[in-house]
This record gives structure tokens, sequence and C-alpha cells, in this order.
């Protein structure tokens, strides 16, 4: 079930209701949390559900384990146990297909391949995300970082619809405290979760879609027919809607928890404002970056072993981390391209700082972030170098107009406007009479739905993560 | 002790006091989960939530009910679509009693980025209508414009025939028109007949590529009215004048050459009878307009002995050619696809 249809506009103020009406009684509310969220999931897939319920299960097991043992070799078992089966499960329904089509290629040109069965295999919507917060939930506790929750607790953690299939990801330290005890009825940020939600609703469709559409769609499927005028402009136009289509899920993910009495961490803070990759780091995808921050880097040894091992720990974070967004190459070379944005940054020692000021770092770290881009949505290698032949050929330009430039302009101005009055706007926004933003939201979501086209709403980008 | 939120010069400040610190860490936690404490937000009711949501549900409600029936159309038949289903019903009704519809229709459709499509555009009965004689060139043409439309199944072919043709330096502009989730036989959300013609008539192609069929199956009026389920010659009939009155549409529209691919054997041996009756419909309504329409049968290449396979042999090498779904066709059966529709394509014209 994706958030902007119909189901979901049916689905949604039945479960708020009878979730608010069963928050006072802990017992029942919890079991039918889980069942709504796997309501929820099983509109994609029933069969999907067996998957999410046997993560659940696995990990509670080893998170049990791990907490009633003191052996420190047993403990790293139990989580090792743990950590498999999560990303096993990743593996097997994510990257099969890529092991045997691309990755046995390679081996079979070593004389290492191995005869397995050319099947396809259905990717589970969400497995990236759930499968990762499992492995925060076993970490976490072997690292004594948080309590073992109940079976219950668990499912819900991991199954809770709001980010249940795209995110953010959010860590069992973050949300277990918040079963703890029921959701404060009488201090839930109304405002804010429905201003989250519309302006979620105008970033994906009225933004993202229609760049998709005019421009961005056009020129990635044929570069080729395409010269740099146009080819620049379909650059700008993705990196404009890769965000309004990321960040206006995860606004609608957010809005909706607060309406729920949840809160989830910040996955976006205007990432085009970066000055540099580390920068843009943390304040893109905040929730994924700290993810491999702490379950892969640190781990790797992170900064403590040395300068080229730093940079072999980088390269292979962001690699994995390029991977995790889909099995193909591209975005294998994507993550290597950001780790090599990101060692060369870490080797620089901060003297760009002191050599170039903040609006050339600003404008280099901006168009470098755009060409990694454009490797991100290649579908393949082939097509990032017909692309890259496509920026630097003469020809008209064909697909400007005053709304395509407007909307690009307006997304990456709207970052680096000063702080103050945009917080501004959402501090005013977010204290308006909840009924007041009802009627907004519905007169928001008549307009953005006078925008889409008869093909529909395309499915966010990071579905197919 | 904490400051106050007025204390705060802008809410990142006050972010940056709420974060759980790490000192010496290069990367502090980004996680901000007090954020809208901090923010001085939390002073309404959970059931001032639920309120608000159902003004805003009520309110769609009264505008837009009717949308409820067109959005079911476009779900996968189940319980979700059951449910749907019965919501539309009463929906429908409350919106059709009020005049708002139409006041937000009004107020709304300048926003519309194409022209509304469903309605009655094919003929309720089959046969009978007379078909244009098509004058087909019996030398190659120049093409100039080719469009590729259908619905899910015609992407990723249209990127794949565009690709191909660009790759040979062909100057051929490729329109990419696919509608996703929409049939022949299910007009509420797209009606094939009216696309049809306005395709001809917007886009101006000199031959068309048509993809279509995962989503058939649905009943159809009959010539007397009464609804003709799937699947058997009377739904087949029906389907026939259909797919025969959209090709007119196109040639009579300036189109000189219609590739219309049948749709290769899906893995639900459930979908097979439907398959069958789309695919026996598209033969004889192109064999009764001659060469103007050529069927590029995929069925020999993709699923040879109607048997359905995730993989074929692609320059000796077994190769995944079909979506997890068992119905599309990934990149790679794409591309084989649009090289038997080029192949078409190049005995009757030049690029």
């Amino acid at each position: 079930m994706l958030f902007p249809t119909i189901e979901f506009a049916i689905f949604f103020p039945i479960v708020l209701a009878l979730s608010w009406a069963l928050m006072p009684r802990q017992q029942i509310w919890k079991p039918f949390i889980v069942v709504a969220s796997y309501v929820f999931y099983a509109a994609a897939d029933p069969r999907f559900c067996l998957l999410l319920a046997a993560i659940t299960l696995v990990s509670q097991l080893a998170v049990v384990a791990i907490h009633r043992t003191e052996d420190e070799r047993l403990r790293k078992w139990f989580t090792a146990g743990g950590v498999v089966f999560d990303l096993g499960i990743l593996a097997v329904f994510k990257y099969y297909g890529f092991f045997v089509s691309d990755v046995s290629d390679v081996l079979d040109s070593i004389h290492l391949g191995m005869p397995l069965p050319l099947v396809t295999i259905a990717l589970p919507i969400g497995v990236s995300f759930f499968s990762f917060q499992a492995v925060t939930y076993v970490v976490d506790v072997k690292r004594r970082q948080t309590e073992p929750a109940s079976l219950l607790d668990a499912a819900i953690y991991l199954s809770f619809f709001p980010h249940l299939v795209a995110g953010p990801i959010v860590r069992a330290s973050e949300f277990l405290p918040q079963l703890k005890k029921p959701r404060d009825p009488d201090r839930v940020a109304v405002g804010a979760g429905l201003t989250l939600i519309a302006l979620g609703l105008i970033k994906k469709v009225m933004i993202a879609d229609y760049l998709a559409r005019e421009v961005v769609d056009k020129v990635f499927a044929v570069p080729q027919a395409y010269s740099a005028p146009d080819a620049i402009l379909a650059a700008y136009a993705y990196a404009a809607q890769i965000f309004c289509d990321f960040s206006g899920y995860t606004d609608m993910a957010i809005g909706l928890a607060l309406l729920m009495g949840f809160v989830f961490p910040q996955n976006f803070n205007s990432p085009y404002r970066a000055t540099g990759f580390r920068d843009f780091w943390r304040r893109w995808h905040m929730t994924l970056s700290r993810f491999l921050r702490d379950y892969l880097y640190i781990p790797l040894g992170g900064n403590r072993k040395g300068r080229v091992r730093t940079y072999i720990n980088l390269m292979l974070t962001m690699a994995l981390g390029g991977l995790w967004h889909g099995a193909a190459w591209n975005f294998v070379a994507w993550g290597a391209y950001q780790g090599t944005g990101l060692s060369a940054e870490h080797a620089i020692n901060g003297r760009l700082g002191r050599i170039f000021p903040g609006w050339l770092r600003w404008f280099v770290t901006f168009n470098l972030i755009v060409v990694g881009w454009i490797l991100f949505r290649s579908t393949d290698l082939s097509l990032f170098g017909d692309y890259m032949s496509a920026l630097v050929r003469s020809g008209p330009a064909t697909l400007y107009s005053v709304p395509v430039v407007g909307a690009i302009l307006l997304v990456i101005g709207l970052q680096l406007l000063p702080e103050r009055p945009m917080e501004g706007i959402e501090l005013r926004l977010g204290r308006l009479r909840p009924l007041l933003l009802g009627a907004a939201l519905a007169v928001v979501v008549l307009i953005v739905g006078a925008t889409v086209p008869s093909q529909g709403v395309p499915p966010f980008i990071y579905f197919r993560f | 002790m904490a400051k106050a939120p007025e204390q705060f010069e802008t809410i990142a400040e006050m972010e940056a006091e709420a974060r759980p610190g790490r000192e010496g860490e290069p990367h502090g936690d980004d996680s901000l989960m007090g954020r809208f404490d901090r923010w001085d937000l939390r002073r309404f009711t959970g059931w001032d939530a639920v309120k608000a949501v159902a003004l805003t549900t009520f309110l769609l409600l009264i505008f837009a009910g009717g949308s409820v029936h067109k959005a079911a159309d476009e779900l996968k038949p189940g319980l979700g679509r059951d449910i749907v289903k019965a919501v539309a019903g009463p929906a429908g009704w409350i919106s059709d009693q009020l005049p708002l519809a139409d006041t937000r229709r009004d107020l709304t459709s300048w926003l519309s980025p194409d022209q509304q499509l469903t309605g009655q555009g094919f003929r309720a009965a089959p046969g009978g209508a007379g078909r244009p004689t098509t004058q087909v060139p019996t030398t190659p043409q120049p093409l100039d414009r080719l469009l590729v439309t259908g619905d899910s199944l015609s992407t990723p072919l249209d990127i794949e025939i565009a690709r191909k043709l660009a790759d040979q330096g062909a100057s051929v502009e490729v329109t990419r028109d696919p509608h996703l989730a929409t049939g022949i036989s299910n007009t509420g959300l797209v009606d094939w007949g009216q696309l049809s013609s306005s395709q001809a008539a917007n886009d101006d192609p000199d031959a068309v590529v048509l993809f279509i069929g995962a989503n058939e199956g649905y009943p159809m009026p009959g010539p007397n009215g009464q609804q003709v389920s799937c699947c058997g010659p009377a739904w087949e009939a029906i389907f026939q004048s259909r797919v025969g009155q959209m090709m007119d549409n196109y040639l009579q529209g300036g189109v000189q050459r219609i590739y219309w691919l049948t749709v290769p054997t899906q893995r639900d041996p459930a979908r097979k009878p439907i398959a069958d009756d789309v695919n026996q419909a598209v033969r004889a309504a192109a064999a009764e307009r001659g060469a103007a329409v050529r069927v590029v049968d995929l069925i020999p290449t993709f699923t040879p002995g109607d048997r359905y396979r995730d993989s074929i042999d692609i320059d000796g090498k077994q190769t995944i050619v079909r979506e997890s779904d068992g119905i599309h066709l990934n990149e790679d059966g794409s591309s084989v696809a649009a090289d038997l529709v080029l192949q078409a394509v190049d005995r009757d014209f030049d690029y």
C-alpha cells in the first residue's frame, strides 16, 4: 500500500481513530498495531508478511540469547547468527538475480563459476529497510545500548507501517523506548504532522513527478538523442526530483507517525546546502549514513587504523552503501564515487576551508553531487557514458520551460535560504488549529490530485531499494 | 539548566542543544528525536488528529467521491480492491448528490496534464462497422515519427526501441506513451478507443508500436448491451472489434503501419485463457487489415511451445528476460523484443 493512494486514504483514518481509542489499553493496542501494519504490508503481497515475521522472530531469538549470556564469545556468535540471517534474507531476495547474471559472469571468466538456477525472485517491498532495522536491534543489544524488547514490541518496531517500506531507518534505541508507555494523547504534534503530509504530497506529485515526466525520463531514456543544454537541465532536474521524491516520502512518514504520537528521526537537512561530501552525507538520507557509520565503517576500524585503512574503509562502506540502493554496477560505482570524494576530503583534512571561500566549496560540491546523480540514475554504465557524451554535444535546448526551470530553482534555492525564515514558516503552520489544517490538507490533496496524469502516480524511487 | 524554546535564536540551535552529544566523534548523532518537543508543538490531542483527518476525508469524499471507483479499477483483483469498490459505491453516490464535484473539476481542470480519456470511445457491438481500405505503400517510406504505446508491457520496450534507433544514428522522433494499469477491455481508467484517435491526431506518427494485454479479461458490453465475461468466443469477438477499431483510428489518423506485439505466455496458468483470446483477437483484426498491420509474435521467441520460462538463450548464454511478476519483460527481454520490432519496421521504412 502506498501513501498517496485511495486504499491508504481509507486505511489510515480508521487505523488512526482505533489507535487513539485503544492507546490506553496497551495489551489491545499493541496486537492491533501489529495487525494493522501487516495488513498494510500485505496489500503489496501477502506472502512477504511471512518474511517480515521470520526476520522478527529470528532477530528476537538472537536478542534474547545475547541478553541471557555473559560469555562474550557466545554473544558474538549469537549476534553473527542474527545479522547473517537478516542480511541473508536481503541478499537472497535483492541480490540473487544480480549474482547469477552479472557476478557469475566475472567468476566464470576466472574459472570459478558455479551452476546456479536462473530464476527471477520478487523483491519484497521495504526489505532493505526492515532488514537494516533488525540489524540495529541485534547489534544494539549486543553492544548493551538497548534492552531486549518483548516479541510484541519487536514486531511493532520492525513492522510499524509509517516507516515499513522506505524508512527512515529508525534505530531500536530510538523506537523501543516510545513503546514503554502509551503515547501521551494530550501532547500530539498534529499541526506539524499534517503540514509534513501536505508538504510531502506536494514534493512528490507536483515537483518530483512533474520533473520526471517533462525532462528527466525523456533524457535519461535516450541521452544519445539530446545535446548539452537538455542533458545539463535533466541532470539538475534529477537532483531536484530525487530530493523531492525521497524527502517527500520521508515527510509523509514522519507526519503520519506524529499523528499517531510517535517521533521518527530526521532524514534530510537541506542536503544541497552542503559544502563538502562529508557535509552532504550529514544532510542526505541521514538515517542511512549513520547506519553505515555505526554498523559498518566504525566496526571496520573507521579512521583508527591509519590513513590507508581509513580510505579503504571509506571506499568499502560507500561502495556497499551504493549496492544497498540496488543490485547493479552503477550503484556500486556511485558508492565508490562518493567514497572517493570522502577520501579526498579526508586527505585534504580541512585545508579546503582555509583556501577556498564557502560559496566556491558549495558550488563545486553541488555539481559533483549532481554528476554522482547521473551515475545513480543511469541504469547501466554504458548509459552513463552516453549521458556524459550528451553533456558535451552541441545542439539546441528543447526541454526548457518556465515551470521546469522554476521548479528546479525553487527546490535548490529554498535549501540555500537562511534557516530562520523557513523554520518560522514551519513553526507558524505547525501551530494552526488542527481542523483548519485538516481542511487545508484536503485542498492540497485535491490540487495535487488534479495534476496527476492518466498514467497515475509513479512509485517512489526508494521503493525499488 | 535547559533553555526555554524562546531563548534560542534558531531551531537549528535548539536541535544542537537537544542532540545527544558524543564528544570527539567526527559525526554527531543526527537522530534529532527531540526536535518536535523543542518546537513546543505538542499542544493538541490525539482526538484532534483524528478529527482533522476525518475532516480531510469528508471533504475529499464530497468533492471527489467519484474518483474512488476509478481508483478501484486500477487495483489488482483481490480483497483490497473489493474493499475500495465497496467504499466507491456510497462515496460516488454522496458526491453525485452534491454539485461540489463539478465545482472542483471546473476549478482544477486547468492543472490536469492531459485530457480526460474515459468514456465511450468504442462502439458497443462487434463487427458491422465497415473497415477503411488502407492503401499501403509498396516501397519503404521515410520514418520521421514513431509512437510506442500500450500498457505497462510497453515499457521499457519503448526505451529500448528509442535507444536502438539513436544508436543507429536514425533521426526518428520516438514518442513514448505508456498508460500503466490500463486495458482495452476496461474503459474506466483510459478508453483506448478515444486514446488511439487522440494519439493519432496529437502525435501524428508515421508508425505505431503497440504492446498491451497485461490487464485484460474484464467483462465488456455485448451487441445487446449485456455484459460478456472472459473468456470465450463471444468475449474474443468483442475484444477483436475493439482492437480493430483502435487499428482503424490509427490508420484513419494518418498512421501508415501498425506493429502489434502478442502477449507472451505468463507464469500464472490462470492468465493463459485471457492471453490466448487477446492474441487471437489481435491476429484476426490484423488479418482483416492486410499489410497495414503487422503482428510481431513474441511467443516463439520468449515462450516457445506456449510454455512459460524466465530465461531464454541470447547469443549462446541463458539470460533472464522476464520480471519477477512473470508477466512483464525485463530490460534484456525488452531489448530482444525491440530487435524483433525493428526487423519488422526495417521492411517498411527507411530511416
